[in-house]
């Protein structure tokens, strides 16, 4: 049978060391997060845009974005946007990049959404009483679809922490990194990885938690 | 302005969805401190005739017209977007579905155009709205959500937020037909109410009684075509033609 002597030690010997990566991985997420939300803005607009090669602009990126590996496209942005833009870019930025744009294809279609889910009808009774669009979006859409997209949102700073973990590939050092590193050095990367492991679970899984719970009581409302 | 010249008049409106004629050459005028009651068979085009006073739809021929002024054509120009604007806060609409903003307090519901609008300072609008609330008998559901309310409470908050602009039409879609029998009569009320106080009003409505009974004049709708007009109870005591007769025959047992 299996016949294995743990050496949990020779991680908690490296704990600062890995939660030093925890700490990079959560600001790593919460700054792509914010990036995308920006970037997933003005992938709406264009998307929603009255003027045709905006609209296909838009919907390009989305498109592209969408239906390529987010593993290629961090490599890509590392490897190929220095080569045409002949500067080197660092790794960390080149994740960021490449994150925020992967989930700003994503979160503008939790705005569409969110938009759409406000009824006709609100939009009616707001231009009946007089409101301007301008107003009527502000005033009556917004409010109602930023409350409808903010779980949405919620569950993509879970898929950034998770996504970020590809940092690894190209030497970022957050948590999944240390972790190769470490396990290179004290060969016991079944201690290692699974420590890593249960560390992603268990706090995306209280924010999944959460989140479900939240999306709940916004549709009983 | 002429002061015969009806308040709010469709001329002639036309309406087609692609290939589909909901309405053909609709003539209707209605006169200060009238109360229009629509009727006929669903699908005959009265929601579609409404939302063309209400400039919600644009017809594909005709126009409509408000104390002489046209304010709606198909293809407007600019003067009859401008009269448009002008008038647009003056014709009132409550809807089937009520159309309350659920992010907002009964309270807010009623301030938001008329602070936003007509630009009314707060404590004035509060004030409006509060003898609103008392009116349709709501005053202590004012901080309540619009989700915690009853269907026919929040059809008549919707009244007091139409009314808190104080338009001179108000158009009725089929204003109970979402609520139960007991919840639609406490809107009836309402309604009745703003008839006998002399507000001018258009109702699209399945209620023969409300319209035999509070309407000035009935007007029966078939297959996008005004067939049948007749003031106060006439239509219902001597409808003139077949149509109507069967239409009318539904409601025998009422
Ligand atoms: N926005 C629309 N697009 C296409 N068809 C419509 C639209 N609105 C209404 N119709 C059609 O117009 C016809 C008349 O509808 P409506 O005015 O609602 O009648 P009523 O109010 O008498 O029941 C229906 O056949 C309906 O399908």
């Amino acid at each position: 049978m299996f016949k294995y002597q743990f050496r949990w030690d020779t991680v908690w010997g490296s704990f600062d060391f890995l939660m030093g990566g925890l700490q990079m991985t959560l600001i790593i997420s919460a700054i792509t997060l914010v990036l995308a939300m920006v970037g997933g803005l003005i992938i709406a607009l264009l998307d929603m845009s009255r003027f045709r090669p905006l609209r296909w602009i838009g919907i390009s990126i989305g498109e592209v974005v969408r239906n390529t590996p987010i593993l290629v496209q961090l490599l890509w942005v590392y490897y190929v946007l220095p080569i045409v833009f002949g500067v080197r870019i660092e790794a960390l930025v080149a994740l960021i990049i490449g994150l925020a744009l992967y989930q700003a294809a994503f979160i503008s279609e939790v705005y569409r959404s969110g938009i759409q889910s406000v009824p006709k009808g609100h939009r009616e009774a707001a231009q009946v009483l007089g409101l301007t669009p301008f107003q009527s979006f502000n005033r009556i859409v917004l409010p109602q679809a930023i409350r409808m997209t903010l779980p949405p949102l919620a569950s993509n700073f879970v898929q950034l922490i998770k996504f970020s973990s590809l940092g690894a590939v190209i030497s970022v050092s957050e948590i999944t990194r240390r972790g190769m590193e470490l396990s290179a050095t004290n060969f016991r990367p079944l201690e290692t990885f699974t420590f890593i492991a249960v560390v992603y679970f268990f706090i995306c899984w209280p924010l999944a938690m959460a989140i479900r719970f939240w999306e709940r009581r916004l549709q009983a409302r | 302005m002429s002061s015969t010249s009806p308040l709010i008049l469709a001329d002639g409106v036309s309406k087609k969805f692609g290939i589909n004629q909901v309405l053909t050459r609709v003539t209707l005028e209605v006169l200060e401190r009238d109360v229009v009651c629509v009727v006929g068979p669903s699908g005959s085009g009265k929601t579609t005739l409404l939302r063309c006073l209400a400039l919600l739809e644009e017809p594909s021929e005709g126009q409509v017209v408000m104390e002489g002024v046209p304010i709606s054509t198909p293809s407007p120009d600019k003067q009859v977007k401008a009269a448009a604007r002008e008038v647009r806060s003056e014709i009132g609409m409550v809807f089937q579905h009520f159309n309350l903003w659920p992010h907002m307090s009964v309270l807010q519901n009623l301030i938001e155009a008329p602070m936003r609008v007509k630009k009314m300072p707060r404590d004035k609008a509060v004030a409006i709205a509060e003898s609103l609330l008392k009116k349709v008998d709501l005053f202590e559901k004012r901080d309540a959500y619009p989700a915690r309310l009853s269907g026919g409470q929040q059809q008549r908050v919707a009244i007091a937020r139409a009314l808190a602009m104080s338009p001179k039409v108000l158009l009725f879609d089929e204003a109970t037909s979402a609520l139960d029998p007991e919840l639609r009569r406490e809107v009836l009320a309402v309604m009745r109410q703003l008839a006998r106080e002399g507000m001018t009003m258009l109702v699209v409505t399945h209620e023969m009684g409300f319209a035999r009974h509070v309407g000035t004049r009935t007007v029966f709708m078939d297959r996008g075509e005004i067939v049948e007009a007749a003031p106060g109870s006439a239509f219902f005591d001597a409808p003139q033609t077949e149509r109507a007769r069967r239409f009318l025959q539904q409601f025998a047992d009422e």
